[in-house]
């Protein structure tokens, strides 16, 4: 295909996504557009933080049943090296451009390794950044795929406008009500569980002086008087859970 | 509050407008490093920098913390001189009724959420005000969901392409009350955009430019 085509499809196909008013059927039509493209696999979902359960945070799957009770039985999505990235980054990316160090970190390389056993050897992701710190993703797996310079731009689109029909159709209001970063909510869900800013440096591989700053600025936007108050705050405002 | 500005009551703000330039120098130009924004004396100004650009400016004091700006799509415009490949499967608009919205910019100690959704607020509220139908952008695709989330009616002209590295799409967004009324539900007041001194007609204005680019064609 060339790029028009490519484009007037993406398009078309985003125009139709109106039309779908159950979730259902809205991931049977982004099924059958993404299988087009060699696609198999589909998964819109949240990105955990470390006092969530990944399970809680999926919207919509198209995954191999095993697959996911593997995949959460295992926690892979704390040692996956695409959501890792996928919180880094804007731009979605290729499952194989998501680096790891197979001999340091033998999880990261079980996860990759075992996906291929569920035909999910290949794959796209598009991360999903919202405005209030709200981190979530389309991913997209399969063996035999169109994926291309010509390809990456149309499925970027088609899965950031198949996120937000899904999002809509299940509840209108993703977004936490407080408007902290994902970096003070992360340092203030650690501070609840005691941990100290030395020790949350040392998890998030942050300074000191960073974690902080993080917690500082958090509890001033919480309005909070110190950190044990931020915390209390941030739990009656359902920020992070006790 | 965000106060619009344009040919009709500029008078009352050349040291905000002054400030905005060097800021929009400070944010595009050093921070994101767009080098061919780049100007010797620090003051970020293009070709839609003119009498017929309306700024949306957040003000605390007289102080500039955030802000964008409209520009009629009756004249020759970012994206149909600059990035019409970007939509290239609808089309660039050109229309009295949409206003191309561009630099859209936060200072650094103010990206914590509520003045972003003041000044989507702000686009949204003026353009309603002023029955504009749509804004026109180029946009960079990561803030697609930002504008989702924010109640945004979104309509991409083309697919994304890279620009100085960065996804970038060209799209309109619809004007609408619903949009308006949950962004001020949820930044919890009535109205955001201030309209000081004699007022503006925008729509009035880009029938003028319209005209004036119909005359040089057929002259």
């Amino acid at each position: 295909m060339s790029a028009v085509d490519y484009g007037r499809e993406a398009l078309d196909f985003i125009e139709g996504l109106e039309a779908y008013s159950r979730v259902p059927d809205a991931m049977g039509a982004l099924e059958a557009a993404f299988g087009r493209f060699g696609f198999e696999t589909i998964i819109v979902t949240g990105l955990p933080n470390p006092e969530q359960q990944f399970a809680q945070m999926v919207l919509a799957k198209r995954w191999p049943a095993e697959w996911f009770r593997l995949y959460t039985k295992n926690s892979y999505d704390r040692v996956d090296p695409v959501v890792r990235m996928c919180r880094q980054s804007v731009n979605p990316f290729e499952w194989s451009e998501a680096p790891y160090d197979a001999q340091e970190e033998p999880g990261a390389a079980e996860v990759m390794n075992r996906a291929t056993d569920f035909r999910m050897s290949r794959g796209f992701i598009v991360p999903i950044h919202g405005l209030t710190g709200y981190e979530a993703a389309v991913s997209l797996g399969g063996v035999y795929l169109d994926l291309n310079a010509r390809s990456k731009p149309a499925l970027h689109l088609m899965a950031m406008y198949g996120f937000d029909r899904i999002r809509r159709l299940l509840d209108p209001r993703p977004a936490p009500p407080a408007l902290l970063t994902p970096r003070e909510r992360e340092v203030i869900a650690w501070a609840s569980r005691g941990k100290s800013a030395w020790e949350i440096g040392e998890i998030l591989r942050i300074t000191q002086r960073t974690a902080e700053e993080h917690l500082a600025s958090a509890a001033r936007k919480l309005g909070a008087v110190n950190r044990t108050h931020a915390v209390a705050l941030a739990i009656r405002s359902k920020i992070i859970s006790p | 509050m965000i106060h619009a500005i344009s040919a009709a009551n500029r008078h009352l703000y050349e040291d905000v407008i002054e400030q905005h330039f060097c800021l929009r120098h400070e944010i595009f130009v050093e921070e994101r490093k767009w080098e061919t924004l780049r100007k010797p004396d620090g003051r970020e100004i293009d070709s839609y920098d003119n009498e017929d650009t309306v700024y949306l400016l957040a003000l605390e004091d007289r102080r500039v913390v955030g802000g964008h700006r409209l520009y009629p799509t009756t004249k020759p415009s970012m994206m149909s001189e600059v990035f019409p490949h970007l939509a290239s499967v609808r089309g660039c608009p050109a229309d009295p009724l949409v206003w191309e919205w561009s630099r859209y910019f936060v200072v650094r100690d103010r990206r914590d959420g509520v003045l972003n959704l003041q000044l989507m607020a702000a686009v949204q509220e003026f353009c309603l005000d002023q029955g504009i139908a749509q804004v026109s952008a180029i946009m960079e695709t990561w803030w697609l969901p930002r504008f989702h989330e924010a109640g945004f009616v979104v309509t991409p002209l083309g697919l994304p392409a890279l620009v100085e590295g960065a996804w970038t799409m060209a799209a309109t967004i619809d004007i609408r009350k619903e949009t308006v009324d949950a962004l001020h539900d949820r930044v919890g007041t009535t109205t955001v955009v201030r309209q000081n001194g004699p007022r503006l007609d925008a729509v009035a204005r880009a029938n003028t430019c319209g005209l004036a680019a119909a005359q040089r064609k057929t002259a």
